[in-house]
């Protein structure tokens, strides 16, 4: 019984890893505390998947807790972290190279949208990569926890702080 | 560069990501899932152990107060500070139903505040130790009395007496003025970042500040 729990909740994962990949690479550049973060993530999702709300979309609740443990990750609260213990030395996604190495145009953007998002606070990061996921107002309301205006106002501050970035590109 | 050109970036990183990230299962697999613990199970323990600590501290005094209730100065100065203790009591009760209400799955804002309400706890001790200035003689009263067995109260001079309650009178208005000032709402102003940075820990300075970032982001 438990191990087919194991089994469904790997393979949720595995449908969902996009989602924990940017989020970790969003809130942390440190490749050796991208693995803890990753396993962070990975176990506080363990820990609530008995108790998925099925009212909302699984994106949603799985955003909710991955940015929540990025967020406490980011500000270095050790005391709401998981013993260490329990992480491996290895990270769970694997990469091919050539999609880190290459020199394409696609990278060059990527980083500067990666400084951009770095330089953001922690809940405008959040909201960042809601936006350039493409989520809806109502499901990045829903995640945050602010009304859609709200959402509305900040997403158009975010777009005129886009453009001024990166005008010159 | 317009927004729709970098989501047309994100869209190639998106298909590059399809294409070449993958679940490393043997990793994922060493993970030791059943050996976690809910991360707020430390800080409960810490914060249950002040419940108990306080509860007996209330219990201490309400006695105190019963045994000396003829001794107007004695269980007046334990009435001041078993309120104190049961104000610490109440802080530390709340601190435990906050915890008890942090759940990532809930929204993000909502676990943040009470993630760093719980983080910024020392405020409140720190709060309780400027609230007892007027009254610090309680405590010196009620120590002296308990522990030695001396009533400091019945040495004291009277026109020292008079004296201290009427100063200490004058300060309670701009104390607690003061003291509503000491909020992360006025981090914007200096000298209350100084003060508080002056008495606080830099972990319950940087709750604070965060507090302050989560209101901004609220409105």
């Amino acid at each position: 019984m438990r191990g087919n729990k194991k089994e469904q909740f790997m393979k949720t994962i595995d449908e969902h890893k996009k989602i924990i990949y940017k989020i970790v690479n969003s809130y942390c550049q440190n490749k050796e505390n991208r693995k803890d973060l990753e396993q962070e993530i990975i176990i506080q999702l363990w820990n609530s998947f008995d108790n998925y709300n099925s009212d909302y979309k699984y994106s949603t609740w799985m955003y909710r807790i991955a940015l929540n443990v990025a967020i406490s990750f980011y500000r270095k609260e050790k005391k709401w972290s998981i013993k260490k213990d329990v992480y491996n030395e290895e990270s769970i996604f694997t990469i091919e190279k050539d999609m880190v190495e290459e020199q394409t145009e696609l990278n060059y953007h990527l980083k500067l949208l990666q400084e951009f998002i770095h330089n953001l606070n922690e809940l405008n990061k959040a909201l960042m990569l809601l936006y350039l996921e493409e989520k809806s107002y109502a499901e990045i309301s829903e995640i945050l926890g602010i009304t859609k205006t709200n959402v509305a106002t900040k997403i158009n501050r975010i777009k005129l702080k886009l453009k001024k970035e990166f005008q010159n590109i | 560069m317009e927004a729709r050109e970098l989501k047309k970036i994100l869209a190639a990183y998106d298909t590059k990501l399809n294409e070449t990230l993958s679940l490393n299962v043997a990793s994922f697999k060493r993970i030791n899932l059943d050996k976690s613990e809910k991360s707020t199970q430390r800080i409960l323990t810490y914060r249950i152990i002040e419940i108990i600590v306080f509860s007996l501290l209330s219990l201490c005094m309400g006695n105190y107060i019963a045994t000396n209730w003829s001794q107007t100065h004695l269980a007046l100065s334990g009435i001041i500070v078993g309120i104190f203790t049961l104000i610490a009591l109440a802080g530390s009760i709340g601190q435990v139903t906050l915890l008890q209400q942090i759940d990532y799955t809930k929204p993000i804002v909502t676990i943040r505040k009470n993630i760093e309400l719980v983080n910024a706890h020392g405020l409140l001790f720190v709060k309780l130790m400027f609230l007892s200035t007027p009254i610090w003689w309680s405590y010196i009263v009620v120590a002296s009395d308990l522990l030695f067995n001396i009533d400091v109260y019945a040495k004291m001079d009277v026109d020292f007496v008079l004296k201290y309650l009427m100063v200490n009178s004058l300060l309670i208005i701009p104390l607690v003025w003061f003291l509503n000032k000491l909020t992360y709402k006025n981090l914007h102003i200096k000298w209350v970042r100084k003060t508080l940075g002056l008495f606080i820990g830099s972990k319950t300075m940087k709750a604070l500040a965060f507090l302050n970032a989560i209101e901004e982001f609220e409105n």
